[in-house]
Formats: structure tokens, sequence, C-alpha cells
């Protein structure tokens, strides 16, 4: 029998399997991760600081958006809307439509940006490039759309900077016709494939009852049975009117994790398809008058999961108060919880299946 | 709609005891808001699994008190304790600083009389 042997193994602040700023500290005994300690401090921006003290409230969206180069739309989006709250005027629907597509393009390639990381972390360096290439269709379609690969700045107060042509209309039906079934060939190799499953499945599991306790959001929270999302109780976007629909799994595993994101990325695909045939006629600008006054708190769906926004004004054009609370961040108990009882050797993958965005934390 | 609840650093720890229900509510954040040069309202926010309600419980905290951790109802309350510890400069129970800090920084970001 093997005598135990307990030694400390750390996991970044720079690793091969994640290369954002973060670092694990495992206490292992031989092969399994007995404690975890977490350290996300490494780049932390002040940015809290400086759209209450360099920025007027009609320029903190875009300084927001920055935060971010992956779910910039959704930091945008959250603060654009917190402080319409907080202001005089009523949005288009056309607006709120459009808003929603960029969006869900959004969550289309932050997902496949996660399920090519998982691919890559459990040895599948063919199936993360593929995803990485397929990728290229939605960046395609965001450039088109907002003139920005990933900085877009399509977000403003009132409205949204540009209009939908009939020619990038039809582009976006192509590629997401051609993503579709991308997407329907990576399910059956996540599912199917005899190695991945020995790498995915019944590994790094996250319980329904951990989670609860862990308050998991987002896909993680999904993945374990809780049926929460953003998207289905907010009254800010009529995500009820474009086909959303919740997906969750059961197991909190990798595999439940990888499968929420796919029918996601396909729900996501759906609703953008709808939105492009059902965009309602009108202006994309509408005037907001007046200046910050009072409290906001809003939640939108981020593609990691709820993402916040706490406004204070008094009346002026600088922000008394903007505090951001970011999905990972939320989630770093939850993921350590996870960690505990795994092997060392399961880390990355499951690291990569939680999807962590370091921007958004040190924001 | 955020349904405000005043409370105390005496009696915070009770009051969230007896609200929350982890299947019904999740914890959203702890976040300050600098009111004067030594006064910050301190809000524990929840909001709900399955629709839009928001509950705020908040207290008015001088900068040499210390706020009660709330880690041992809500485990993942630690990382915005520790977050609050950094960039207001106020002590939270059971959280150290560091987070985004150096330990032995004096600095404190957030509040209006800080370095």
């Amino acid at each position: 029998m093997m005598a135990k042997k307990t030694i400390n193994i750390p996991l970044g602040s720079q690793h091969i399997s994640l290369l954002e700023p973060v670092k694990f500290k495992f206490e292992c005994e031989n092969e399994k991760i007995i404690a975890v300690d977490s350290d996300v401090g490494f780049v932390h921006r002040g940015i809290e600081k400086a759209c209450t003290t360099k920025f007027k409230y009609d320029a903190v969206g875009y300084v927001v958006a920055r935060i971010c180069g992956l779910c910039a739309i959704t930091h945008s989006l959250t603060y654009t809307t917190a402080v319409e709250n907080l202001l005089e005027g009523e949005l288009t629907l056309k607006v709120k439509y459009l808003r929603m597509l960029v969006a869900e393009l959004d969550r289309i390639h932050s997902h496949m940006l996660c399920l090519s990381h998982t691919a890559e972390n459990a040895g599948f360096e063919a199936m993360f490039m593929q995803i990485m290439g397929d990728r290229e269709y939605v960046m395609d379609l965001q450039r088109l759309l907002t003139g920005n690969r990933v900085q877009f700045d399509y977000i403003s107060i009132g409205g949204v900077n540009r209009d939908l042509s009939s020619e990038v209309a039809k582009q976006i039906k192509i590629n997401l016709q051609i993503i579709k079934e991308k997407v329907h060939e990576y399910i059956d190799e996540f599912t199917n494939n005899w190695s991945l499953s020995l790498k995915y499945k019944d590994i790094g599991t996250l319980s329904l009852d951990e989670a609860y306790t862990y308050n998991a959001i987002g896909p993680l929270a999904r993945a374990s049975g809780i049926a929460t999302d953003i998207r289905a109780t907010s009254d800010y976007l009529p995500y009820d009117k474009i086909g959303f629909q919740i997906q969750t799994a059961t197991k909190g595993d990798i595999h439940s994790r990888n499968m929420v994101r796919l029918n996601e990325i396909l729900n996501s695909i759906a609703m953008c398809e709808n939105i492009v045939d059902g965009l309602p006629d009108g202006e994309i600008q509408t005037k907001f008058k007046g200046k910050p006054k009072g409290e906001s708190i809003v939640r939108l769906e981020a593609p990691r999961g709820e993402l916040m926004y706490y406004l204070k004004g008094d009346g002026k054009a600088m922000l008394n108060r903007v505090r951001i609370k970011t999905p990972t961040f939320a989630c770093i108990p939850a993921f350590s919880e996870v960690f505990t009882g795994s092997n060392y050797a399961d880390a990355p993958a499951i690291l990569a299946s939680f999807d962590p965005c370091l921007s958004c934390t040190a924001k | 709609m955020i349904n405000r609840i005043t409370t105390q650093l005496s009696t915070v720890k009770n009051d969230i005891e007896k609200f929350y229900d982890k299947k019904v509510w999740h914890f959203l954040t702890l976040n300050g808001v600098k009111l004067d040069e030594s006064t910050t309202e301190i809000q524990w926010i929840f909001s709900k699994y399955n629709n839009d309600d928001i509950t705020m419980f908040y207290t008015n905290v001088k900068q040499d008190e210390i706020i009660p951790s709330i880690t041992d109802i809500l485990p993942s309350a630690i990382m915005s304790q520790r977050e609050i510890v950094d960039m207001f400069g106020i002590e939270v129970e059971d959280s150290e600083k560091g987070l985004y800090l150096d330990e032995d920084s004096e600095q404190m970001p957030l509040s209006s009389c800080g370095i």
C-alpha cells in the first residue's frame, strides 16, 4: 500500500492551462487535492474608482466595456440599463432586439472559447483548434454588426450605435447556419468520444446542494440542476418574445457544463435567427433626459452568469458609486469546493470548465 | 424594485440567518457606499433565483467599527468581505486584508478619507 504523502502544488499565477493571472494553491495527498487556497488579486485595475472620479456617467459605459474582452457587450449593456433606470426616457423595441442580438452573439463566441479550452486541457488539441477556427464565423458577424471584433462600443445610453443592414442580416443567417451544424458535431464528439469521457464524465462534480450552498450562478449552477438564468426573469429585455429556453443538466460534472454551454449556443443561435426575422421597425436611438439620480441595481446574464451593476447618483454628471459584481468573482468559493477531492491531474480541465474570467474578476 | 431593510451591526447576522433560504435567495454581494468622511453605508444584497426581486440589508458603519462575518451562513460571502476590507479599509471579522492590495498596504481606494 502506497504511503500517504502531502505536497503543495501551485496552479498559476501563470499556468499553461489558463493564461490569466490567478493562483490556486493545492494541498495534495498523493494524487488527491485535499485543500485549496486561491489568489485572484494580481492585476486589480481600480475601474470602480475610475468610474466615479475620472469619467462622467455618459462615458462610463465605454469604460466598463474595457473590463473584459469576452463579455464587453454585457458589461456595457448592464451599466447602460442601470443608468437608463435613473434617467427619463424609453427605449424602442428595435433597440431592445438589437441589444439582445449582440448579447447572444457574445455568448456564442464566449462559450465556444470555453469549450475549446476545455478540450485543450483534456489533451484534445485538434478539437481546440477546430472550435477556435469555427468561432471566427461569430467574430466576423460581430465585426460586421458593430464595427469591431472585440471592443464593440455598440451600446449607448438610449440606444445602439449602428443599425442592422439587410446585407449583414443575410450574413448573420448564413454564418449561424454553419455554426449550428458545427455545434451538432461538437455535441456528438463531447458525448461519444471515449477518451474525452474519461476526462469529463463524473469529474469535477458540483452537487446541487453544494451549488446552492456556494451560491453558484451561470452555467456552473445550471449544470448542477439550478434553473437560474436572468434572461428568464428580467424585465429589461424581452427574451420571452424570441424563444429563450433555459438549459440545465443534473450531474454537475465537466460533461454537464459542456452540454449546458453547447445547448445554450444552439438556443442563442435560434434566438438570433428569430431577432433577424422579426426585427421591429423603429429608431435606434432615443433621447434620455436628466442626470442620474437615485439608486439602481441591474442584473443581466453574462456568458459566465449573473453580472450586477449597482449605481448611485445625486443628479450630477459624476456618479457617487459604481459597484460591479462579476460572475467569476462570485464563484471562486464554489471552484475551490469542486477542486477539493479531485485528482490533481484533472485540475486543468476542471478549471477550464469553470470558464473563469480573471479580467472581469480583477476589475 | 429594491426592498431595503435597515439593520444594525449587532443584529445583522441574526437578521440574515432568519431571512436567508439558500434555495430561494442567493447572495449577490456586500457593497459599500461612502456617505461622508467617516461613515460608510454597508449593504448585504440578495436576489431571488426565480424572479427579479432584490432585498438589501443596510446599516451605517464608522471607519473604526468591525463588520461581522456572515461566512458561516454564506461561505461565498468571503470574497466580497475581503474586497470591502481592501477597498474601504473597514475591518470585517474573519476576512484578512490582501485580496487585491498588499497585506501591509495602508491604501483604501474607495474610502474618501483614504490615502
